[in-house]
């Protein structure tokens, strides 16, 4: 009994200890603020997403949030920040898009990357029919 | 005879907690970057989950190992020199794990959770598997106890090599005196372990002495000119915790499930990324992209 009290108190104290460090890195204002500066950083992203792809398009998101990329196979990749660095995922046919004016919001098949809505501007609607001719 | 000796990690715990603040306050000054809250409290909470399932489990692990020691091939005891031996086999019972989780998937399903993280930081050490058991991770360390080694001695040795593995999760240090980083495990090296740049893919597997990877030929230096990427070659893209912990033996759990009869096993005892229609990519088939690449690099667009 005396075992498993010091058990217990051991996994409140760590839990304390958790919450304490995030709450300290939130406070720090770490993380930062990270955007795609331009169209060599979405190569360079894409790339690390899956290496070798030479996209020959990209459209960047106004606000450096995100970019949609196709490469010369009609590969495309949609790229969105995670917390200080960028993900990425191949689109397939289970991708779902939206267009609203110059945003479009892509869903991807893997519903834990969540959806992204990027500002595009005048490329939105281009971008959304590529989009639509995958999910055909 | 059961013996009960202290458990190191315990009294290590508050100096882990310390110097992940000295590591933020470092971080602060000179890259806010190197850490980001719901990653570190992701990672943390990958640690106290971890430390719930090892303790719900210790007991049968024990009792395997307890099970086993009657049949040890010699009476090795307690002598000073023991717990030296014990230390540096346990550290090569390690490296197989080690490499091991990184080639099969069965295993790397548990022990990917430790590099789901894009950050490389000490919150990073601290996010380990809820997993292991499942993934039978404890078979590696049995073979000390067949040798003649005491249960208890086998424990504490890993729990030492854990305890050393914590502070080299670090950016902030960058390289020690040759001799060090000749022998040992260092910052350096484990950067380029949880590396996804594919020319450290699957390199660096010790633990404490690094000079396994020289003499098993798995050693990759780490080169300044390459800015390291951490995390997996499909970054999560997520900071749910319960899916982070899971995520991979969901995938095994789908593959296993939709892939033709003769194919089903290789979805577990192959390496990470496998398929039996060659869709998907493994660290070898990246590796070989990217030497092509090298090779003949792409021409640029006119």
């Amino acid at each position: 009994m005396e075992g498993a009290l010091g058990e217990i108190a051991k996994v409140a104290a760590s839990l304390a200890a958790i919450l304490f460090l995030a709450w300290v890195a939130r406070q720090m204002k770490l993380g930062g603020d990270i955007r795609i500066r331009d169209e060599v950083h979405a190569r360079q992203l894409a790339d690390e997403v899956l290496c070798g792809y030479e996209p020959v398009d990209i459209a960047l998101d106004k606000a450096g949030i995100g970019a949609l990329l196709r490469d010369a196979q009609g590969r495309q990749m949609v790229l969105r920040r995670h917390g200080a660095h960028f993900a990425g995922r191949i689109l397939d046919r289970s991708t779902e898009s939206r267009l609203d004016q110059n945003f479009l919001t892509i869903g991807t098949s893997d519903r834990q990357f969540g959806k992204v809505t990027l500002n595009l501007g005048d490329k939105a609607q281009i971008w959304a029919a590529g989009l639509r001719r995958i999910a055909a | 005879m059961i013996v009960k000796l202290p458990n190191p990690v315990d009294y290590a715990v508050p100096f882990f907690v310390l110097l992940i603040l000295v590591e933020m306050i470092w971080a602060r000054r000179n890259a806010p970057e190197k850490y980001e809250p719901r990653d570190t409290l992701t990672s943390l909470g990958f640690g106290l989950g971890s430390t719930i399932t090892g303790a719900l489990t210790a007991g049968l692990v024990a009792t395997l190992f307890y099970w086993a020691y009657p049949f040890r091939l010699f009476d090795i005891g307690w002598a000073w020199w023991a717990w030296i031996a014990c230390f540096i086999i346990d550290d090569l019972a390690y490296y197989v794990f080690h490499r091991s989780a990184h080639r099969v998937r069965w295993f790397w399903a548990s022990h990917v959770n430790h590099h789901s993280s894009q950050h490389y930081n000490l919150s990073t050490a601290l996010r380990q598997s809820w997993t292991g058991f499942i993934a039978f991770g404890f078979i590696f360390r049995l073979p000390l106890v067949f040798l003649g080694f005491h249960p208890a001695m086998v424990f504490f040795s890993g729990a030492i090599n854990l305890i050393y593995q914590f502070w080299i999760h670090t950016e902030a240090v960058k390289r020690f005196p040759a001799w060090f980083e000749y022998v040992m495990n260092t910052p350096s090296h484990h950067r380029v372990h949880h590396a996804t740049n594919p020319r450290y893919l699957d390199s660096n597997y010790a633990g404490t002495f690094i000079i396994w990877d020289r003499l098993f030929g798995t050693f990759v230096a780490e080169n300044d000119d390459e800015k390291i990427r951490y995390g997996i070659v499909k970054q999560l893209g997520t900071f749910n915790l319960l899916y982070s912990v899971f995520h991979e033996w969901i995938g095994i759990a789908k593959d296993v499930w939709s892939a033709p009869w003769r194919h089903k096993m290789g979805y577990i005892w192959r390496p990470p990324g496998w398929s039996h229609d060659g869709s998907r990519d493994t660290s070898d088939s990246i590796k070989a992209r990217w030497r092509a690449r090298q090779e003949n690099p792409p021409t640029p667009a006119e």
